[in-house]
């Protein structure tokens, strides 16, 4: 690596730092401007008790002084501060819980979306316009075209009511199953289709031309020099989805109660839950930066023609 | 090759066999383990800080309190004495408090094996009223004698008395003493209440303790023994408890999640017996196809519409001031409440199977005899239950007589029917499909006389935030008690209550002399004509709970319902409901008016 590269991650991380710290202070300021408050419930405490609550969780000082603390206590202790609804327990802890669901769901979904998307996009352009390219092309769309809720209630209904055959609920490991399945289904089904085109544009490329004419196979042409080339827009599109699906599966997390971030982060804001709203947050804004960062990185790894400037 | 392939395909087989049959029905009576879902992660289930009834579920398998509920074998539901030997009549003392003694069972053991104290009840009730916790129960000791002076308060909310302590004390180590501010019907039931349960001092010294199983130290029939964080809580039998033998169910799982088609997902697919929330647009159908296995209970709250007292619902040329305005619109806000069709509600929109109401005390709670239900003494007619006709017959007289007291106020339109000077109003509520539903319902009658209601909806705690601060014009709403006794319908109207939603006593009707109060035929020499809100209703409730002769107070808290009701400020509309659905397999279940649900004598017959 030159100093060039090292200069632009540098200078990328230094971005990645300030965008979340601009995201820290935006979502602080306005969640406590939302009215209603962590201690409003149906039945009403009394005034002594909701001023009790506040000195406790130090929400009776000044909104500066509570920013400051809070900035404060993350960057020096990487302390997120106790959750004002699960009494007892600390954000950075539920929040772990969480992630644990969340990533081992996104990574597993994000690994087979990725193989099975590559293969038959692949599959797809090698065989263009013929009978398993049509196939392939009919339920890709058909996938890319359904939102989440509607594919995860269809796998509900059929494999966990009719069939019987898997849970549904995500407590256990079978439980993860369709969930898992629900959320590869789109990104698998988007990546086939752009393996598809891109390939599609390598294979028209002047060098495999040069290829074919020296014999050498399909396969060989597609896996040995089609392949890298043709995945370049596919990692574009890779690393925010992971970050997305690892994120973004608040309606999958819902559909089949899976004990995952999703869920935590809209309970957190319903809740007034400020210290979770603020951790939830801050953890998936760094997720996404550091998504995106990887990628960038990784294009230059890829296509050693993109410099950084 | 071919013994290869005939392997996988019978692997196969049995892969497909083996998966089919984790889903199936349990069939036998000796399965001892029931999955159950009610509710998503609960916020706590600490004893003293737990206000939730998915929270007081757990908490009734967990923790052995001086009473219980119960089911008798004929199915009538009854508060009996569980860590204490008996629920013993209280002495009366001079100034009219009300003295108790227990004496605590033998062989009661915390789950750690230390033995269950007098001082660990005292503790717990000590720690539960305190400022320190700050318990949103808290003021469930409201009764006992001590407790008013812990949270009494100078001008500038420092508390006065910061070594009160409530009046309860442990005589010796299984000897209970408490004292009550006055004798009342529903004590026992408190003491079967969470927030009354023991716990360890030296346990909760430890601030998360109520978060992690190894942790958890409780004394009932049941101990956690694991706990996935959002996604499930084992219960497992407690052997060492005194009443073990009678338990029948060894494992309990409670599910979380709060997801209704989630629930009904796994209800439908078996996995879990019951489950306490069903989509609302499934309930008809539901209904029809599980006839067996959906329930429906009463619960003791009410669904009403708020009227803010301050709104100006008159002509804009009325010409109405002080009094004569305030009585006017409580004619009208009685009146526009007349003209909804709530079996229209309940049949069509809610679906529940819930009552229609004409009362704001619920049913479910009794009168002073315990026994006939306290809102079906109200109101002032022989004819029907309450204070207005909820029947369906009765539709097109309420209509006729709304109309007519309408026109009273309003210039009405013969040509369209319609009133043309009804000051437009909006109605809150927050995000919900069924509360939506009612809202337009709502909308839909008023417009057809031609009264405009705009529908705003709000998030949650916004929504919260917004009626309390009295930031509107009508609101949805809904109570539910915490204890069987109308008062807790009737002392959060006070004008210093944190749920006085309507706003009585504050603002401009903080002033407004409409009211009057008359006790001298129950012996009390309060006699107040034209007073405020404040003289009136807000010393009628403080009346009711220093008075110690039940059937006195009962007719005080009728009065004061009374008095409630002639705001119009309160439109009932229905009398809520506990839906659940439960695997017709399961016997032995039972669930309180407070909607707490029991497993522990639980069995699976077929």
């Amino acid at each position: 690596m030159n100093t060039k590269t090292l200069l632009y991650i540098g200078k990328r991380v230094l971005l990645a730092i300030f965008t979340v710290w601009v995201v820290i202070t935006v979502t602080f300021f306005v969640m406590h401007a939302v009215p209603g408050g962590p201690f409003v419930g149906e039945k009403a405490t009394t005034p002594a008790v909701q001023a009790a609550m506040e000195a406790k969780y130090g929400l009776d000082k000044p909104i500066m002084e509570q920013y400051g603390t809070y900035l404060k206590d993350i960057v020096t202790k990487f302390d997120f501060g106790p959750s004002l609804k699960q009494r007892g327990r600390q954000v950075i802890d539920i929040i772990f819980d969480g992630m644990k669901t969340s990533l081992k769901l996104g990574l597993i979904a994000a690994a087979l979306s990725a193989i099975f998307g590559i293969v038959l996009g692949a599959i797809a352009a090698l065989r263009r316009n013929k009978l398993v390219d049509r196939i392939i092309m009919v339920i890709t769309t058909a996938f890319v075209s359904m939102p989440s809720f509607i594919m995860g209630s269809l796998l509900l209904a059929l494999f966990a009511i009719k069939l019987r055959a898997l849970p549904a609920n995500g407590s256990t490991p079978e439980g993860l199953i369709l969930p898992i399945i629900t959320l590869a289904l789109y990104p698998m089904a988007y990546i086939t289709r752009l393996t598809r085109s891109s390939m599609l544009d390598v294979l028209g490329q002047d060098y495999i031309r040069t290829a074919r004419a020296k014999g050498v196979s399909g396969p060989r042409i597609i896996f040995g020099h089609a392949m890298k080339n043709s995945l370049i827009p596919v990692l574009t599109y890779f690393g925010p989805m992971l970050a997305y699906i690892v994120t973004g599966s608040l309606v999958v997390e819902q559909i089949f109660a899976v004990p995952g971030i999703g869920r935590l982060f809209v309970s957190s804001i319903t809740n007034r839950d400020y210290p979770m709203i603020m951790g939830t947050t801050i953890i998936l804004a760094a997720l996404i930066v550091i998504m995106n960062l990887v990628t960038d990185i990784l294009y230059k790894v890829v296509d050693p023609r993109i410099t950084f400037e | 090759m071919k013994t290869k392939k005939i392997a996988a395909i019978v692997l196969a087989l049995a892969m497909v066999i083996g998966l089919a049959a984790c889903g199936a029905k349990t069939t036998t009576s000796d399965v001892k383990s029931i999955s159950v879902c009610l509710a998503s992660e609960p916020d706590t289930i600490d004893p003293a800080l737990n206000s939730a009834v998915d929270g007081a579920t757990l908490l009734a398998h967990l923790f052995s309190g001086l009473a219980k509920w119960s089911q008798t074998a004929d199915g009538k539901l009854e508060i009996v004495p569980d860590a204490a030997e008996a629920l013993t009549e209280g002495v009366q003392n001079a100034d009219g408090t009300v003295t108790y003694t227990y004496k605590l069972r033998d062989g009661l053991k915390w789950s750690d094996g230390k033995d269950v104290t007098a001082g660990d009840f005292v503790f717990a009730w000590q720690r539960a009223a305190s400022t320190d916790l700050a318990a949103d129960y808290g003021y469930m000791f409201e009764i006992v004698d001590g407790y008013s002076e812990i949270w009494e308060t100078d001008d500038n909310d420092n508390y006065v008395n910061p070594d009160a302590k409530l009046n309860a004390k442990a005589v010796d180590n299984k000897t209970i003493e408490v004292t009550i501010e006055n004798a009342v019907s529903y004590w026992d039931e408190l003491l079967a209440f969470p927030v009354y349960f023991p716990v360890r001092e030296d346990v909760v010294a430890n601030e998360g303790w109520a978060t992690d199983p190894s942790t958890y130290v409780c004394n009932g029939l049941y101990t956690m023994k694991s706990w996935d964080h959002s996604s499930l809580i084992t219960l497992e039998k407690n052997a060492n408890h005194p009443d073990a033998d009678e338990v029948t169910m060894d494992t309990i799982k409670f599910y979380l999640s709060d997801d209704a088609n989630n629930q009904l997902s796994n209800f439908k697919n078996g996995e879990w017996a019951l489950i306490d929330d069903v989509p609302t647009n499934e309930i008809a159908s539901l209904k029809k196809d599980y006839p067996d296995e959906f329930f429906n209970v009463g619960q003791i709250g009410t669904y009403y519409v708020c009227w803010n007292v301050n709104e100006n619902i008159l002509p804009a040329d009325s010409g109405l001031t002080g009094v004569e305005a305030e009585n006017a619109k409580a004619e009208i806000r009685k009146a526009v409440s007349l003209l909804l069709d709530r079996n229209y509600i309940i049949d069509e929109i809610a679906q529940g199977g819930q009552l229609p109401a004409s009362s704001f005390v619920a049913m479910g709670l009794t009168d002073a005899d315990g026994a006939t239900e306290f809102y079906k003494n109200t109101g002032f007619s022989d004819k029907f239950v309450g204070y207005f006709d909820t029947s369906a017959d009765a539709l097109s007289a309420n209509f006729d007589s709304a109309m007519a007291t309408l026109k009273k106020y309003y210039k009405f339109d013969e040509a369209s029917g319609k009133f043309t000077n009804f000051p437009a109003m909006t109605y809150l509520y927050n995000t919900n499909e069924s509360h939506k539903a009612i809202g337009e319902y709502i909308q839909s009658a008023l417009a057809g006389v031609g009264i405009n209601m705009a529908m705003e909806n709000q998030e949650w705690a916004t929504f919260l935030n917004t009626r309390k601060s009295g930031d509107y014009s009508i609101a949805r709403n809904g109570w539910l008690a915490d204890y069987n006794d109308p008062i807790s319908f009737l002392d959060m109207w006070i004008s210093g209550s944190g749920n006085n939603d309507i706003q009585y006593g504050r603002g401009a009707h903080q002033n407004v002399k409409a009211y009057s109060l008359d006790l001298t035929g129950l012996g009390y020499d309060i006699k107040v004509e034209n007073g405020t809100w404040a003289e009136t209703y807000d010393v009628l409730i403080s009346t009711i709970k220093s008075c110690t002769d039940k059937d006195v107070r009962y007719k005080m808290m009728h009065i004061a319902e009374d008095m409630l009701m002639s705001t119009g400020c309160i439109t009932p509309i229905y009398y809520y409901t506990d839906l659940y659905m439960i695997d017709s397999s399961v016997k032995g279940f039972f669930s309180n008016p407070l909607g707490y649900k029991y497993f522990m004598y639980c069995t699976y017959e077929k």
